[in-house]
């Protein structure tokens, strides 16, 4: 486990090294960060805007803040710690550079999962943090709902790495994994908003086919303390389910896997 | 004449054959756009829940036919051009471009005509499903539809020329694409792609009026779902044949200071 922690921490190095390199990319982040929170924050200002609307999908302004922010903040998580690392496994596997993640003496998943780190994003990550502080100063918490979002975030963070791992794990076989993810992409869109805000039979869509809605509304359901048991204990438990499944999807990957030349 | 027309043959004819390679990933572009699908879907149910079952006089059904206005027409308006000038400015596969008797430009507009060719079908299939599952109803008039499409046209050329523009920066800095975002985030928002342009507060509808961009999404999208005249079609094409303008010569421009500066670094 120690050995796990200090590779992380040399693997952390290394990136942050190389990529401090390229200054000018700086800026161009942060102008994408700013992108990405003007997209989000105009989807509820419009909305609620209109003369007589108080809630949406039964949750008040400061309540659909708290989504906006964990959906910023999951922006920010897949932007600096799963993408940068998920979009080049397609890659190894099409040079064949897999070959050497896959001899050394460590497990590959992991090696794959962190080794890249993309810190220029870090601003999506506090953005998200600083929507949710702001949200929460407004409304009344409890420190029991405190951790239980914790937590409940902390599942959601391994079911977006599950499904990613998935696509890209896909690149065994399809050589590109690229339009996978801008699939992902664009049904994760609909996380920016809590997902009572939609009619019906798309709520059931976005909880049980695409786990959408254990993303960003079950956290915050947790912080506001509308969270019902039974959404409290799913969310871990399709975690670890995703888990379980994309850990066996990624070794029967590796076991079929022939190298680029054969 | 018969020089410049072989040369569009030959340009479309290749990019058309590109694209058809592409189909498959043709439908899945089209899938990952989904912003208005899921303004679409929220409004929607907001809708449903008011009191009187409107929100601003839109009703649900309203809401469905004007945001699958708004997604057919972003389809018509995909424009991915900054990305590539990135990329050839910085692995300097323009170069042998500029050999050619042809600006660079054309063979690029071409490459994006073509993709909506691919494009079409796929896009009225799903549109034909998603307006059924919504409930959704169009303009009877085929005026509105001749309209809606001419306006798309001019849109997207306008929109064609500002993101070449964007992309050209890729002379002078590495972000060139982000800055593309923020435009984006301008077209999105003034376009109408989160709500229809009248529940904006008042200060933004002035500012928008000026901009192209009320008149190359919202706007053919209000006609779609049969809520905006002939007679505003006509000026929403006057102001983007304006602004289409405008954006020739600040292409031309940017496109000549930047070959400077590329020819000055020496590639």
């Amino acid at each position: 486990m120690t050995r796990y922690l200090r590779l992380m921490r040399l693997f952390t190095g290394a990136t942050l090294s190389a990529q401090l390199e390229y200054r000018a990319n700086f800026v161009g982040a942060i102008l994408a960060s700013l992108g990405e929170v003007g997209v989000a924050l105009l989807g509820i200002g419009v909305l609620f805007g209109q003369p007589g609307t108080d809630t949406v999908g039964g949750w008040t302004f400061h309540e659909a803040l708290l989504v906006t922010g964990f959906f910023m903040l999951t922006e920010g998580v897949i932007s600096v710690f799963i993408q940068p690392n998920m979009s080049k496994i397609a890659e190894a596997v099409r040079t064949g550079s897999m070959d050497f993640t896959l001899l050394k003496p460590l497990d590959a998943q992991f090696g794959v999962s962190t080794r890249h780190l993309n810190v220029l994003r870090v601003g999506d990550l506090l953005i998200g943090l600083g929507l949710i502080a702001y949200a929460a100063s407004h409304l009344t918490l409890t420190p029991g709902g405190f951790a239980g979002a914790a937590v409940l975030y902390l599942s959601a963070v391994v079911i977006v790495y599950c499904i990613w791992l998935a696509l890209s794990t896909t690149a065994f076989w399809f050589v590109k994994t690229q339009n996978a993810s801008e699939l992902f992409n664009g049904v994760f869109g609909a996380a920016r908003f809590p997902v009572t805000a939609f009619p019906v039979p798309i709520r059931a869509l976005l909880t049980f086919v695409v786990p959408v809605a254990f993303i960003t509304t079950v956290p915050a359901q947790a912080l506001t303390g509308t969270l019902t048991p039974a959404l409290a204990l799913a969310s871990p438990l399709v975690a670890a389910a995703a888990f379980v499944l994309t850990r066996l999807f990624w070794k029967k990957a590796v076991a079929s896997y022939t190298s680029a030349s054969s | 004449m018969t020089a410049a027309w072989r040369k569009l043959r030959v340009l479309f004819s290749t990019r058309f054959a590109e694209m058809v390679e592409y189909r498959a990933e043709v439908v899945i572009w089209m899938l990952s756009g989904t912003l208005s699908l899921v303004m679409m879907l929220v409004w929607m149910a907001q809708a449903a829940s008011a009191p009187d079952g409107k929100i601003n006089g839109y009703t649900p059904a309203e809401f469905a036919s004007y945001f699958l206005g708004i997604w057919v027409t972003g389809q018509l308006l995909v424009v991915w051009v900054a990305w590539e000038l990135d990329v050839e400015v910085r692995q300097g596969t323009l170069s042998p471009k500029l050999l050619r008797p042809l600006d660079p430009m054309w063979e690029h507009y071409a490459a994006h005509v073509a993709e909506r060719v691919v494009r079409f079908p796929a896009m009225l299939g799903l549109v034909a499903l998603f307006a059924w599952l919504a409930g959704a109803s169009f303009s009877t008039d085929p005026l509105h539809y001749l309209a809606a499409l001419g306006l798309a046209l001019l849109g997207f050329s306008a929109r064609f020329l500002y993101e070449y523009t964007i992309g050209l920066l890729a002379f002078w800095t590495e972000s060139s694409t982000s800055f593309q975002e923020l435009v984006w985030l301008l077209y999105a928002a003034l376009g109408g792609m989160f709500a229809p342009l009248a529940f904006y507060p008042g200060w933004v509808q002035a500012v928008a009026v000026w901009t192209p961009f009320p008149y190359m999404l919202g706007l053919p999208a209000q006609l779609l779902a049969g809520k905006a005249s002939l007679a505003d079609a006509g000026r929403g094409a006057l102001v983007l044949g304006a602004w289409l303008v405008v954006f020739w010569f600040v292409r031309l421009a940017v496109w000549r200071l930047g070959l400077r500066k590329y020819g000055a670094v020496g590639a």
